[in-house]
Parts: C-alpha cells; structure tokens; sequence
C-alpha cells in the first residue's frame, strides 16, 4: 500500500482519539494553568505533554508541582500510575521488531492507551504497511494530546470565572478512569484494596505523606495473598 | 533560573523518564525470546485499578484539605462524585462525566460555601 493511503486509514482511526485527546488533554492544560500561578507555564505545559504523553499523569502533576513533593516521590507515584505501559509492550514485541532503531524508540515512547489499542488492532498487508501504520497513528495521536494540552494551558489563563474547586477535575478523572477498570468485575477486588490501602495511608499519615506507604501496603497485599487473589480473579472471569 | 522553575523542570524530566522506561520495560528485557515471569503480569494486571482507586481516595483528602471551610460533612465532594459516576454508567462519555461533576462541585463550593 502506498503511503498516503496508510496515512488516511491512519487518520481515520484516529479520530475518536482526536475528539477525546483534544478535549481530555484541554482539561488537564486548564487544570495546570488554573493552579500553579506562572506566566511561563504554557511553556511548561507544552513540554510536559511532548515527552510524556500520558493523561493521568498529566493531571497528577498538578497536585506534584503545586505541593512540591520530593522528586524520589514523583518517580515512584509515576511508576504506580503508568505500570500498566510496562504490560502494553509485551503483546507488541513481535510486531514491533526488525524495524530501525529510532522508529522503535518513537513507538515506544508513544505508547499510550489508545494508540495501543489501535496498533494491537491493526494489520496491513504486509509488515512494512502495518509498522508505517503504527507510526503515523502514533504521530496523530501524539500531536492531538500536545495540543490539547497547551491549548488548555492558555485558555486557562484567561478564564473569565473563578476556578475555585477545579482541581476537583483530577478527583472526577480518577474516578472515571476506576468506573471504567470496575465494569471488567476482575478489577474491582485491586480496587477495593486500593482504597483500603489509600485510607490506611490516610489514618497514619498526612494527606501528603499518605501515598507512598499505601503503595508499599497494596503492593505486599498483592504479593502476600497472590494464590487467593488471583483465584478471585479467575472466578470472575469466568462468571462474567 | 528560580527555584521553583529547576523543580518544574526536574518534575517533568522525572515523569518523562519513568513513563518512556516502564513503556520500553519489555522491549529491553524480553526481546530475545524470554518469557515474562508469571507474578509480573500478575502484578501489572493488579496494580493499576489499584493505583487508581487509591488516587481517587489521595484526591479526595487533597481536594477536602485544601478548602478554608470546614465542618460541611463532605457534601461537595460527595455531589461532584456521584454526579460522576452516575453520568458515567449512564452516558459512559469521560469528558461529560469530568466537565459535569467538576461544575457540579464548582458552583456548590462557590455559591453555598
């Protein structure tokens, strides 16, 4: 196929993602600018959203930057938000391979909920097709996310009503984000634990300080009790 | 450079750095052929609703501490919330459910507290 044709198909796909990326991204620019008082911060919003790519996150470091948490903190809270991308590889290493070093490494970095979901969907003709494919759904969503964000970023400043309480808008995410795990019943026993782990790390800590020890209190109930969870999880799968 | 400029700057290098090395995790462990041990796909699989649920409690005592009212029993949040999950199960449009839910805690913040 040739590559304008893969470039529209690629298109195509992509414009559910431009509707929600655009807009989500657009949330997050506003929720940036509206708490953290910068005249420089489009500049920082752009940037952020170039190299990271990553919705949840993008709202999370409002609340990081806006308290200055320790940046050992910032590492390991991005490391429980984003685990999920580590998973998203290991059903691509086949289609990903035999390709150039940089392109591989742009595909990588561009890995985000959907556009993995569109490239583990995705099959052309041929590998070549289907690797150019991969990279141009990438690219697409890619630029939707960046400016979204910036352009959430400016708008922000200029908001002609008080934006007192829109950092509820990062509560209402979250919360979207678990309605959507807890339809798959799998999930709702993770997040039952989740929650209970968040309002232990509440009890014995500070608001800001509660995060970390209830990573580490998830994590050793996962492990400790590996057998029985994932017999639960097997059982809902199967009752679905 | 200020300091709270070099701490922007090292925030979103941090996230950037963890987010593209957790993306790239398979590719340089297990491209030649091996297998991903069992307890790390059960980790992955686990850990994300869990991490989610535990951010929405994190917001929820941020958003709550951060209000100069007090003594209001939560109502606020517990409006945006349901708001948010209702509109979410019903219409199941993220952006609808966000916009909606956050106006909803917006306006009553505003105008009764």
């Amino acid at each position: 196929m040739d590559n304008k044709k893969i470039l529209s198909k690629a298109f195509t796909a992509s414009l559910p993602v431009l509707m929600g990326y655009t807009t989500m991204g657009m949330a997050a620019g506003i929720l940036l600018s509206g708490t953290i008082q910068r005249s420089d911060i489009v500049l920082w919003a752009f940037l952020s959203s170039l190299t990271s790519i990553s919705g949840a996150l993008q709202f999370a470091i409002v609340d990081w930057i806006d308290n200055r948490i320790p940046l050992l903190d910032v590492a390991l809270l991005t490391c429980f938000l984003n685990v999920r991308y580590a998973m998203y590889g290991l059903s691509l290493l086949e289609k990903f391979s035999g390709i150039s070093f940089w392109k591989k490494c742009y595909l990588i970095w561009s890995l985000t909920d959907e556009t993995y979901a569109l490239e583990t969907e995705s099959r052309e003709d041929d590998k070549k097709s289907t690797l150019r494919y991969c990279l141009a759904v990438a690219a697409f969503d890619h630029s939707y996310w960046v400016i979204g964000v910036t352009i959430g970023a400016v708008a922000g400043k200029f908001l002609p009503f008080s934006t007192r309480g829109i950092d509820f808008a990062m509560t209402a995410l979250f919360l979207v984000v678990l309605t959507d795990q807890c339809k798959d019943r799998r999930n709702i026993y993770p997040a039952v634990i989740g929650v209970l782990s968040a309002v232990a790390g509440r009890i014995f800590f500070s608001t800001s300080n509660m995060l970390i020890p209830a990573m580490i209190l998830m994590t050793a109930v996962f492990i400790i009790f590996r057998k029985k969870l994932e017999k639960l999880f097997i059982d809902a799968e199967v009752s679905k | 450079m200020s300091g709270e400029t070099l701490y922007i700057i090292a925030v979103i290098a941090v996230t950037a750095g963890v987010t593209v090395l957790l993306r790239a995790f398979p590719f340089l462990l297990f491209s030649s052929g091996r297998k991903c041990p069992p307890v790390i796909n059960y980790i992955g699989k686990v850990l994300s609703p869990a991490a989610i649920a535990m951010l929405v409690v994190y917001c929820l005592c941020s958003v709550y501490k951060d209000k100069s009212f007090s003594g209001i029993w939560g109502i606020p949040e517990a409006a945006g919330c349901i708001t948010v999950i209702i509109l979410h199960k019903w219409k199941g449009n993220p952006l609808l459910s966000i916009f909606a839910g956050t106006a909803v805690y917006m306006t009553i913040t505003q105008c009764f507290f």
